[in-house]
């Protein structure tokens, strides 16, 4: 890649590109088949490294849609003997895939509603000080709304109120600072918030997921998972806001002219449907019980989202036409295939023969190590899906675990999870930043500049709390 | 000089200096200008390719449209009033129009659709819109940068018919009160000559395209043009003497660049200078 495209995240390439790259990850594959096992690796172990190179290629690259880069992960296992069909296809009975599920009929009726634009309304109704707290507003909005439904919904559910807020101020796209850290908050606001509940982001439950396929499994109820990880979301959320200031200082004043703009939308969404008070009335019956009976001796993740779905659908305030429209079936696949991944690298035992073959030269300190997954995921983040790099990198990590001494599955599944929220540096990184960019109110240089120094200060932030936080004061 | 202008201004990348100097130069060229805002469909495509696989199809097509609606409210609140302000100021016919479309795309069109005698518009290199245009239209093309100086740099070599160059520069220099400078340089990384029809000619030996050079600085001379002849690679040069120089405005010619294999062109030699030079840059092309 050039330096041009590095900062928009483009691959400048030809319409055949798409096959060439198909051809050259399979080609990786078929390498990986024929030659000779390296001492300490199983055949299928070695084809196991094959299939993941080609994942990584086609995750990266897509060439081909990522839920279906996920169905030729789970049907490239059985055909090269690796895995048999029933383990492969067993993947889809686990919890966290009905949990997604759930979760996503949940946000969908919240969005049918418009329930999320009146919560994002009022919430930055209360930000209306100054210029500079309005854009703290935005980016805490954004995190505590991608606390309950997927960060990209959130992202595209900003976009027209900042623009409109930042068209009724006549602020000028490109040349504005307040127009830039407005919009860039809407896209940290939403990838730090993801990070924050197992709702904002798939990675999430896939975490949950492969942790608990583990043999002793680990199972993390959706009250562990937030224990772990809003230090995080806390911590980073005002850093980033204070980075963004300083990279582009606001130049403005006046927050008359947004105050106006923002009760002129609060009068037009008018008053509070009964079905808008229902949803949300089964959102947070729903939140309550993940909070407090999501563990396995009550429910589980999967029941509470179900049961909160079904009660949707019995208060018909959601009906299958919009689950059809709302539920994005393509992550449910991509699911499987990361989640089918994870399990052929482990049982293989390719997982540990990586981990040995890469911290024989690294050495085995367990901070460096823990630095090294941080600095890996964060930059593998940055140019593919998150969800395609923790399916890449959490069978890896869990290996670690088994190989080096004070780091435990669980450690390093948190590590790689949150560190695939911090996708900050280009378009291409995350929908959240295409969606923000197609504002038109930063270039991608804005984002590579706010970006690099957000997630170096991130990874900071994420080994501190790894080290001190989850590995000393948690003992995880 | 320059009586119908086409100012396109892309939903990626919008400056006001653009419609500044727009105003400036259609009151010095009496022209007619024609503001085009377009919606960038690289950007909505890449947003919504991206977001395929986490949201639905319907879910990517309302994003789509909201993004749309938001561009022109941003064209019509804000770049078509800024247009307002600087050119009803200075009494300049203008209209306006929206497009959805790929940029080099719907430039074309509009220069099919009618006839131009300028395009002005501002460059970014980080952008994800393609600005193919510059090697596919014959039309002259000012790339406004923010720098300002006193001069022009006008720059003639074995690889251009330099027909126009000349005259422009001449015309230019004189309606903007500018002073000429002007550069002819053998590119000896390509030792062609280029004739009046754009017809490049097989290898010739140095000494044949500084005799060529010399010929041309004579005639110029006689104009009584401040004329250099520098040997050397033609963007190179270019650059460099516009940092020596610090010009208002570089104008370069109609370069018939080096063709790579299957007849491809290996010398982009336009975007290079677009992407490397801190100045405007007029394309007579």
């Amino acid at each position: 890649m050039n330096k041009n495209s590095i900062f928009n995240g483009k691959f400048k390439l030809s319409k055949y590109s798409n096959i060439i790259f198909i051809i050259i990850a399979f080609l990786i594959l078929a390498i990986f088949y024929f030659i000779p096992t390296p001492e300490g690796l199983t055949q299928n172990g070695k084809v196991m490294i094959g299939i993941l190179l080609m994942a990584a290629i086609l995750w990266i690259i897509e060439p081909i849609p990522l839920a279906v880069t996920g169905l030729l992960i789970m049907i490239i296992q059985p055909i090269m003997h690796v895995i048999p069909p029933n383990e492969v296809f067993s993947s889809f009975g686990s919890q966290a895939i009905f949990f997604l599920v759930g979760a996503f009929i949940i946000a969908g009726a919240v969005e049918k509603h418009g329930l999320h634009r009146r919560i994002a309304l009022r919430f930055l109704s209360h930000f209306e000080k100054t210029p500079r707290i309005f854009t703290f507003g935005i980016m805490s909005s954004c995190a505590i709304l991608s606390f309950v439904m997927p960060a990209h919904g959130v992202a595209a559910l900003f976009l027209p109120i900042v623009v409109s807020i930042l068209i009724a101020m006549k602020i000028t796209p490109r040349q504005s600072n307040f127009g830039k850290v407005s919009m860039l908050c809407v896209a940290y606001g939403c990838s730090i918030g993801s990070i924050g509940t197992l709702i904002g982001g798939a990675r999430n439950p896939l975490t949950i997921g492969l942790l608990s396929d583990l043999n002793p499994p680990i199972n993390v109820t959706f009250f562990d998972w937030m224990i772990y990880s809003m230090p995080v979301v806390f911590i980073s959320l005002p850093l980033v806001w204070v980075i963004l200031q300083f990279s582009f200082p606001i130049e403005i004043n006046d927050i008359y002219e947004a105050k106006k703009e923002i009760n002129n939308q609060v009068i037009k969404a008018g008053k509070m449907s009964n079905k808008e008070t229902i949803v949300l009335s089964i959102l947070i019956i729903t939140i309550f019980l993940w909070i407090l009976f999501s563990s396995h001796q009550y429910f589980g993740l999967a029941v509470i989202a179900l049961l909160g779905s079904i009660l949707l659908f019995i208060t018909k305030t959601i009906n299958w036409n919009d689950v059809e429209k709302r539920v994005p079936w393509g992550i449910i696949l991509l699911y499987g295939g990361a989640i089918t991944l994870g399990i052929g690298i482990q049982k293989t035992g390719a997982g540990t023969w990586i981990v040995n073959a890469l911290f024989n030269t690294v050495g085995i300190n367990p901070f460096l190590v823990v630095i090294v997954i941080i600095i890996l995921t964060v930059l593998l983040t940055n140019i593919m899906s998150n969800i395609g790099a923790v399916a890449i990198l959490l069978p890896i990590g869990i290996a670690i675990s088994t190989e080096i001494e004070f780091i435990s599955p669980l450690l390093s599944a948190m590590i790689i999870a949150v560190g695939a929220g911090f996708a900050f540096m280009l378009v291409i990184a995350t929908p959240g930043n295409a969606i923000t960019y197609s504002s038109g109110y930063f270039s991608t240089k804005d984002l590579f500049k706010a970006g690099f120094i957000s997630n170096i200060a991130c990874i900071l932030v994420i080994f501190f709390i790894a080290i001190v936080y989850w590995m000393w004061f948690l003992e995880i | 000089m320059f009586k119908d202008i086409l100012v396109p201004i892309s939903s990626e990348y919008y400056s006001k200096e653009l419609l500044e100097k727009t105003a400036f130069l259609a009151q010095k060229f009496k022209s007619r200008v024609n503001l085009i805002y377009i919606i960038e469909e690289k950007v909505i495509n890449q947003t919504g390719k991206l977001s395929n696989g986490y949201r639905t199809s319907d879910e990517i097509a309302q994003t789509k449209k909201d993004i749309i609606r938001e561009q022109k409210l941003t064209a019509d609140s804000i770049v078509f009033e800024d247009a307002k302000y600087f050119f009803k100021k200075r009494n300049i016919a203008f209209k306006e129009k929206i497009f959805e479309g790929e940029f080099s795309s719907v430039i074309k069109r509009e220069t099919n659709r009618k006839e131009y005698n300028l395009i002005l518009m501002g460059f970014e290199k980080e952008c994800f819109l393609n600005y193919r245009l510059f090697d596919e239209l014959d039309i002259p093309m000012w790339i406004q940068s923010k720098n300002e100086g006193n001069s022009i740099l006008s720059i003639c070599s074995n690889l251009a018919p330099n027909q126009k160059v000349p005259e422009v520069s001449i015309k230019l220099s004189k309606l903007l009160n500018l002073e000429l400078n002007m550069l002819y340089v053998v590119d000896v990384e390509d030792s062609v000559q280029v004739d009046k029809n754009g017809k490049r000619s097989d290898k010739k030996s140095e000494r044949d395209l500084l005799f060529n050079g010399q010929k041309f600085i004579d005639e110029m001379e006689k104009k009584e043009i401040n004329i250099k002849l520098v040997k050397g690679s033609l963007e190179k040069i270019t650059l460099k003497a516009a940092e020596e120089i610090n010009p208002n405005l570089i104008i370069i010619g109609r370069e018939q660049k080096k063709k790579g294999m299957l007849g491809l062109p290996i010398k982009n030699l336009k975007k290079k200078l677009a992407e490397k030079c801190k100045y405007s840059l007029l394309f007579v092309n």
